[in-house]
């Protein structure tokens, strides 16, 4: 009895604590915002309202179902502080290093959420393409905002939305006009250089393609050395009609970092979006996907690869929600975990009653390396509408001692064999990226950490 | 309370001679009868006081009424579950009256002894106790209500030492047997049903096998729930000492009623070492009129431990009745090489709600485990299936299959899929699929276009979408889930 007593005070203990840090993160921003004018009233509305939703809402446990696998303990202990001036440091030579070798993109960077004039280049954009900082765009023209910024992830009941809502500074905005083509993929580096305090960012990031857009982005969450901070950080993505958009994501952070991302994606009739992303880094990893369509036909895939290692928690949300008749979706997810990794997936495909001819599938394999490594995973299908097809599939294994003995047996060694099957495994997932130099990369990354992990 | 059996022949028959399946939906059930007899009910309401007469009533030992007190006083302080995809107007738990007993002179040792009205019951849902004994060797515990007033072949068992006889009777008789096992599988505070069966239960059917015995017949229990208001909490326990094999089938229908009547059932299995049970369930309880109003809410825990090595626990269900239900059947798979299965076909419609699937707890190495899950949804049915598959850290080498499809029948229908897998093992292989899509045109043409009519020719995609679970149903119950399953889809379907 005394031990449940004592757990249940620990608990509310902890949900003070933590009620207190998301105040203190929300109520600095909402300071911020009301000082920088009257033209963004209705930014301010929006980042009261958020700010009140912060404070309305139950602080997570082990019991609300979205977060069920991962604790907020360790997030919570480390008392992150919000980033608040701006690192003009760097210069183009220090970012070298985090470059991926022959990509020809445009390139924009973030230094910890803020937009980097000095250490972004864009090259020359095509005709009816903006690449900027919001925060800039906040103050020089808020009308084109309005209504998209926000809009998209809505009033949703995530708890690290509202809050990156509340406090919000800067980030990326890409606004591609109807019609508008970008050939050359954009590069956004969304790079974190620690501080002494730990800190965490909150960069609101939007890109909306106008009718018939077409773009490719390859977004890259880097760090620069081991730093411990947090991100979190929200991606609204709008879709017109018949538009086109590749989204490559590859989040690489230190080893320490704390990642929060929620991606709000919004798709009109016909449009068409392939993202990809892939998981390596960070400590402990958090990403909401949502999806909504407000067109018919529409199709969206979503692919990924994510490998946890010692210390790691990654963890992919799935939300997709049909409301419409006629549209597709994918999912297709693949893990591999070693060390002490742990992986958590949750993927749901919503069919409303009028989404007739729903095509839906979700598969999410993992392979598990080593003893100590967990996976969790619950694909679900929530289906009111009769003429569909929905399925998903798991599957949890590990490398076939045949396949193994095969390659052992053309002299080639247990560890390079592993990777090798590891590396074919993965494959699939690293093809869909787009440009050579970004495939290459991955494969290299990818490879480099399977050669790390203390396999057994 | 009038006895109404013409009218469910004046439906049947319409049935017949119509022979449009938009009139049969309105056939209504079949079973809905209520059979008059003088019953010994307590009033409605719970408190310790009800607990205490219940226990009385059953002249149980002190040890079991304070078990039952022990979890009544755990259930106050237990929530109602609300996270299954089921909705209902909350249940007034003072409003039902806990106990509810066919008055009865002394024990009846033969059917002779049975009340007549009883027997005629079971001859009208078609299940009459002397043919039970000539069919196939099976012996029929039959449950009315609350009380066991037959049993069949009980003499046979007892040359073979099989212990097959209702809970109260094995409390008297068989105590430190069921000490010893009552209530380990599903303790009192698993759930808030759990605790409140374990506090109320009136009775229920106790196996016991010896070692190295194969029970020489299938044992059987009928169910059915009866006297108005009688929330209805059986107890079923089923021990398979080492090296034995049980299988065990359960049926049950329902008079029709306009309130709802709640049913919240516990049913314990323990496999041990190389012991093998096999439980089939064929449930057709009355699932509420058009608009849902009346039907059995069906709230049961059951679960299964393979508690010794090599064991295997089975579970086979066909679920076509009940507005609702909540029912998990589980496996822990305790001993090393056990292994656990579950293979279900739930259909959902008119306004039925179910929430139903399975839990695999793989602890031992080296156990396996496999789910069959088919789901049919039509009308305005919901569904959902809801599994675990947790593979432990010392679990070495499990294994675990599973599939779960459904088939949607009708716009206004849904279906669910909430798998949760949890693997801590790295040497564990498992799998899971799951579809959802309705019986395509190309299949429905393809059958039209060789001369079936429309309901033929689902009956005979529904059934072969059913067909790897009625395969693992013992043989009189597969013909029988067959017939009702084409009954209960009668109407559904255009």
């Amino acid at each position: 009895m005394s031990a449940a007593a004592n757990s249940s005070r620990q608990q509310t203990e902890a949900a003070e604590a933590f009620a207190g840090w998301l105040q203190g993160l929300s109520g600095g921003a909402a300071v911020d915002a009301t000082s920088s004018g009257t033209a963004q009233d209705w930014l301010a509305a929006e980042r009261q309202q958020a700010a009140e939703r912060v404070r309305a809402q139950a602080v997570p446990t082990g019991k609300s179902e979205s977060w069920r696998y991962t604790g907020l303990r360790s997030l919570i202990d480390q008392g992150f502080v919000q980033v608040d001036e701006s690192l003009t440091a760097l210069t183009p030579d220090d970012i070298e290093e985090i470059l991926v070798p022959g990509l020809d993109a445009h390139r924009a960077v973030l230094v910890n959420g803020r937009y980097s004039e000095a250490l972004s280049d864009l090259g020359t954009l095509p005709r009816g393409v903006r690449v900027g900082s919001l925060q800039r765009m906040i103050e020089s023209d808020p009308d084109a905002l309005q209504g998209v910024l926000t809009r998209i992830a809505g009033e949703g009941s995530h708890l690290f939305a509202s809050l990156n809502t509340a406090a919000m500074q800067d980030g990326l905005v890409l606004l591609l006009e109807r019609g508008a083509l970008l050939e050359r993929p954009i590069e956004v580096i969304h790079l974190s250089v620690g501080m002494e305090e730990p800190r965490v960012a909150q960069p609101r990031h939007l890109i909306s393609l106008g009718d018939g857009a077409q773009a490719q982005v390859i977004e890259r969450y880097v760090s620069l050395g081991d730093a411990l901070y947090c991100t979190n950080s929200v991606l609204e993505l709008s879709l017109g009609r018949d538009a086109l958009l590749k989204h490559a994501r590859v989040q690489q952070e230190s080893p320490n970092a704390f990642h929060i991302t929620g991606l709000y994606l919004s798709q009109d009739a016909n449009s068409h979006y392939a993202g990809v992303n892939i998981g390596l880094g960070g400590t402990w990893a958090r990403t909401d996907l949502v999806t909504r369509f407000s067109g018919e036909h529409a199709e969206c895939d979503l692919q990924g690869l994510y490998l946890a290692g010692d210390k790691q928690l990654i963890d992919y949300h799935m939300d997709v929600r049909h409301g419409l008749p006629n549209c597709s979706s994918r999912e297709r997810f693949k893990g591999i975990l070693y060390g002490k990794g742990r992986a958590v997936f949750d993927g749901l495909v919503y069919v409303a009653r009028d989404a007739q001819k729903t095509d839906a599938a979700m598969s999410n394999r993992n392979l598990i390396l080593s003893a100590n490594a967990e996976v969790d995973t619950k694909p679900q299908l929530e289906i009111y509408a009769d003429d569909v097809k929905c399925s998903h599939g798991t599957t949890v294994g590990q490398i076939e001692p045949e396949m193994l003995f095969y390659l052992r047996s053309r002299g080639i060694s247990a560890s390079l064999a592993r990777r090798m099957l590891c590396l074919g495994f993965a494959g699939e997932i690293i093809e869909a990226l787009g440009p050579e130099a970004l495939r290459d990369y991955v494969t290299e990354q990818v490879g480099e950490r399977l050669e790390r992990a203390p396999l057994d | 309370m009038s006895a109404i059996p013409a009218e469910a022949i004046t439906a049947e028959s319409k049935a017949d001679t119509v022979g449009q399946y938009d009139d049969l939906v309105n056939a209504g059930y079949e079973h809905g009868f209520v059979t008059e007899i003088e019953s010994d009910t307590l009033p409605p309401g719970l408190d310790e006081g009800v607990v205490r007469a219940i226990s009385a009533r059953k002249g149980e030992p002190e040890w079991m009424t304070e078990w039952r007190l022990a979890a009544y006083r755990k259930w106050l302080d237990m929530p109602t579950p609300t996270w299954a995809a089921v909705h209902y107007p909350p249940i007034d738990y003072q409003a039902i009256s806990y106990f509810s007993a066919p008055k009865k002179k002394e024990g009846p040792k033969s059917l002779d002894e049975v009340d007549p009205i009883l027997l005629e019951t079971y001859q009208k849902l078609g299940i009459p106790i002397e043919e039970q004994k000539a069919l196939a060797g099976i012996a029929v515990d039959a449950v009315f209500d609350s009380v066991s007033v037959a049993t069949t072949f009980r003499e046979k068992l007892h040359e073979a030492g099989v212990i097959f006889c209702s809970i109260s009777e094995a409390v008297q008789e068989y105590p430190e047997l069921v000490q010893k096992y009552l209530g380990t599988v599903v303790p009192p505070t698993d759930n808030f049903y759990t605790g409140l069966n374990s506090a109320v239960f009136t009775d229920g059917t106790f196996v016991y096998v010896p070692k190295n015995t194969r029970c020489p017949m299938e044992l059987s229990t009928y169910f059915r729930i009866n006297t108005a208001n009688t929330g209805q909490f059986e107890r079923t326990l089923i021990v398979a000492d080492e090296g034995s094999y049980v299988s065990y089938l359960e049926g049950c229908t329902a008079p029709q009623r306009d309130e709802n009547q709640l049913h919240a059932a516990v049913v314990e299995l323990i496999a041990l070492d190389d012991a093998e049970i096999k439980y089939s369930t064929v449930q057709n309880w009355y699932p509420g009129d058009e608009d849902g109003k009346g039907g059995i809410y069906n709230f049961v825990t059951k679960r299964g431990d393979c508690r010794g090595h090599r064991s295997k626990i089975s579970w086979t269900q066909v679920e076509t009745g009940s507005a609702i239900t909540w029912k998990y059947p589980s496996c822990i798979l305790r001993g090393d090489d056990s292994v656990g299965e579950f293979y279900s076909v739930a259909v959902t419609k008119g306004r039925q709600q179910a929430d139903t699937g399975t839990k695999m707890i793989h602890l031992g190495k080296n156990t396996s485990s496999t789910i069959v899950s088919k789901g049919i949804s039509a009308q305005h049915g919901q569904q959902a299936y809801r599994g675990l598959v947790r593979i432990a850290a010392r679990a070495e080498g499990a294994r675990n299959h599973t599939q779960c499809d459904s088939l949607l029948i009708g716009d206004k229908s849904s279906a669910h899929t909430f798998p949760y897998i949890e693997v801590k093992n790295s040497s564990a292989k498992m799998e899971h699929e799951a579809t959802t899509s309705k019986i395509s045109d190309d299949q429905l043409f393809y059958c039209r276009s060789r001369g079936l009519s429309e309901e033929d020719a689902v009956s005979m995609i529904v059934n072969g979408f059913c067909k790897e679970v009625f395969n693992e149903l013992p043989m009189e119950f597969a013909v029988e889930a067959q017939k009702l399953l084409s009954i209960s889809l009668e109407g559904a379907v255009g």
